[in-house]
């Protein structure tokens, strides 16, 4: 299992904490949509869960969307044009993504990931990483004043930073499953934390947006992989996640179509 | 014209300048809105991003430039009655500039159309693209101009329409540099030091002039950043002026004790009349144009070290702006739910009134620690 730390900040994004509206899971941020230059990190795809609901407030409130008061508290069902079909969640998760609030992949792991380590080793993940390539001073002042928004996948796949796990008995919570070059143009990296192995199931978590999701219903997800053949690698074995297997699993496919797919661990 | 330390003769000539100002300007007040409603010089929700809700969009269509109505008013009585050449004619001019840009941008935001501004890599790019040399080397030759026009765009709240950002610097840059030729070549040596309370004077020489461009700039924009909400800046400048008159009285600056006395008097009712509902709001044209008179009387009286601590509310407004740039820009999170600092008690649920009241209250409070700075 991952620190209580940890799992206290995954469920905070599988149900971000917005006042009196349970149920609202962080959607997935599309970070390669995203052309905007020392933002507030909120609105870049890197964004604790407090930070998004913050960041939702304060758009609501400046631009008029009524969506929450001044305290936080969630005004949709008073709104004239309130689908009363869809329950206030799904509005507000339809609000987060309308304006680009959301988490990527590598943001979620990363903070997740510090939480962990902070409780479990007393170290900061932040300050032992390595950033590679570093092309120029300045980039290294970037990646130093805002290091969780500059840990991408391809970071994680260095081998400054983490080491391959080769074994499936060896994986345990808190290691990386890394897809570098997947998706259908194989222009996307992938990165999935994984939060327990007890010898027949592997517990994961990471942010995605599958395509049969469609616009609105993407976000951190929990999954599992079934240890059905130990003595085959992780693709051979059942891949469950949201109520599908193997095939009609999106995260098995990308996994499986990704030009380096690794089980990796952080080395400090 | 020279008076003594706590002269009553002053005090009384001083008080006469604020009720015959006051009255001038409550005179003049409500032709000021008429004609600022007929010529449709009012606020528009089409490029204000703090508009809240429902709560302040009562605010659109509320003229705006009502700043005017001190600037007319200081400058009317300052020429006809305080006007000492080696006195009150720079402090007087600087305003006006100042003013006279807060104008420009106030109509143009109004009037004006989106200006274009291409930005860097468009012309380095025409740099090497464009089929004719002689356009080609025109871009060469003005590209650091470019370059200051484009990092300069990023201080500005909304780009694109008004007097543009780096405009609005080299205007104020002017600003400040005829206060500081006039305080280091005119008023004498006295003024190249800096008083420092307890302690004397400290000689600042040449640095004087660096430093004197550098507050009216930035006490102008302060002014300019403070006025968001209904009284508080009007309310604000007339603690601050009504401080700086007690402050030019006790030194016995008559000129100055006259025309800090006057802008309290015009401030007076420019406030009765911008408290919520505002019948109108200052505008670019009277915080530019009172900021900068308002760094100017404080320096000429040789208190500048005091100028953070008269124009408080001013300056931790302006200062939030610039805290909530830098974490937003290299932290990538907010310091402040928005700013200015108003911004963020509007968004915590505080009513305009009680952020106002309490701005004033704080204000006040530093405004009577200036003043006792000063006597020491």
């Amino acid at each position: 299992m991952l620190s209580p730390k940890a799992e206290q900040l995954i469920e905070e994004y599988l149900n971000l904490p917005f006042l009196e509206v349970p149920g609202v899971r962080c959607p997935y941020f599309i970070n390669s949509r995203s052309k905007q230059r020392a933002q507030l990190r909120a609105l870049i795809g890197k964004g604790l869960p407090q930070e998004i609901v913050e960041e939702a407030k304060i758009i609501s409130i400046q631009y008029h969307h009524g969506i929450f008061d001044c305290e936080g508290k969630c005004l949709i069902t008073n709104l004239p044009d309130y689908d009363s079909i869809n329950p206030p969640a799904k509005c507000i998760k339809k609000f987060l993504v309308d304006n680009g609030l959301g988490i990527d992949c590598s943001g979620f792991v990363s903070h997740v990931l510090r939480e962990h380590f902070k409780e479990t080793r007393k170290i900061d993940i932040v300050n032992k990483f390595f950033f590679v390539p570093i092309k120029n001073s300045v980039r290294y002042f970037i990646s130093w004043l805002r290091p969780i928004e500059n840990m991408s996948v391809k970071h994680y796949a260095s081998d400054k930073n983490t080491k391959k796990i080769e074994a499936i008995k060896d994986i345990a919570p808190g290691d990386l499953m890394i897809m570098i070059e997947t998706g259908p143009q194989k222009n996307r990296n992938h990165i999935i934390l994984i939060t327990d192995n007890n010898g027949q199931t592997i517990k994961y978590v990471h942010a995605r947006a599958w395509s049969m999701e469609g616009q609105y219903d993407h976000g951190v997800a929990r999954g599992e992989i079934r240890i059905t053949k130990p003595d085959k690698p992780l693709l051979n074995q059942e891949w469950v996640e949201f109520g599908t297997i193997n095939e009609n699993n999106e995260t098995y496919l990308e996994a499986k179509n990704a030009k380096v797919f690794e089980v990796r661990r952080i080395k400090f | 014209m020279s008076f003594l330390p706590f002269s009553p003769n002053l005090l009384q000539q001083a008080l006469l300048y604020a009720i015959l100002a006051a009255m001038g300007a409550f005179i003049l007040a409500p032709i000021l809105v008429r004609l600022l409603l007929k010529f449709k010089i009012t606020r528009s929700a089409e490029y204000d991003f703090t508009l809240k809700g429902g709560e302040r969009l009562f605010k659109v269509g509320t003229p705006i430039m009502g700043g005017l109505l001190v600037i007319i008013v200081v400058t009317a009585i300052t020429l006809l009655f305080n006007w000492e050449r080696s006195y009150t004619y720079v402090p007087i001019g600087v305003m006006g500039i100042s003013a006279f840009l807060g104008a420009a941008d106030d109509l143009l935001n109004i009037f004006g159309k989106k200006r274009r501004n291409r930005t860097l890599p468009m012309t380095l790019t025409l740099i090497r693209v464009h089929k004719k040399w002689y356009v080609r080397l025109w871009y060469i030759l003005t590209l650091p101009w470019t370059i200051f026009q484009r990092s300069t765009s990023v201080l500005g709240s909304h780009p694109g329409k008004g007097v543009l950002v780096h405009e609005k610097l080299l205007l104020q840059f002017l600003a400040g540099a005829i206060t500081a030729w006039w305080i280091y070549f005119k008023l004498g040596p006295q003024w190249h030091t800096l008083w420092i309370p307890f302690d004397g004077f400290v000689s600042l020489s040449w640095w004087i002039i660096p430093l004197v461009i550098f507050l009216v700039m930035f006490t102008a924009n302060a002014v300019n950043i403070a006025d968001g909400l209904d009284g508080l800046a009007g309310g604000s400048l007339l603690i601050t002026f009504a401080g700086l008159t007690a402050i030019s009285w006790i030194e016995g600056r008559a000129a100055f004790t006259l025309l800090n006395a006057t802008v309290m008097g015009a401030l007076i009712a420019y406030t009765y009349f911008n408290v919520k509902p505002a019948r109108f709001q200052m505008g670019d044209v009277g915080t530019l144009g009172l900021g900068a008179l308002l760094a100017i009387n404080v320096m000429a009286i040789n208190k500048t070290i005091l100028l953070p601590v008269l124009g408080f509310i001013f300056y931790i407004e302006a200062i939030s702006v610039i805290l909530q740039v830098f974490f937003r820009r290299f932290l990538g999170r907010r310091l402040f739910k928005m700013s200015p600092l108003h911004h963020h008690f509007e968004f915590k649920g505080w009513s305009e009134e009680r952020i106002v009241m309490r701005f004033w209250l704080i204000h006040f409070f530093f405004v009577l620690i200036a003043i006792w700075l000063s006597m020491n």
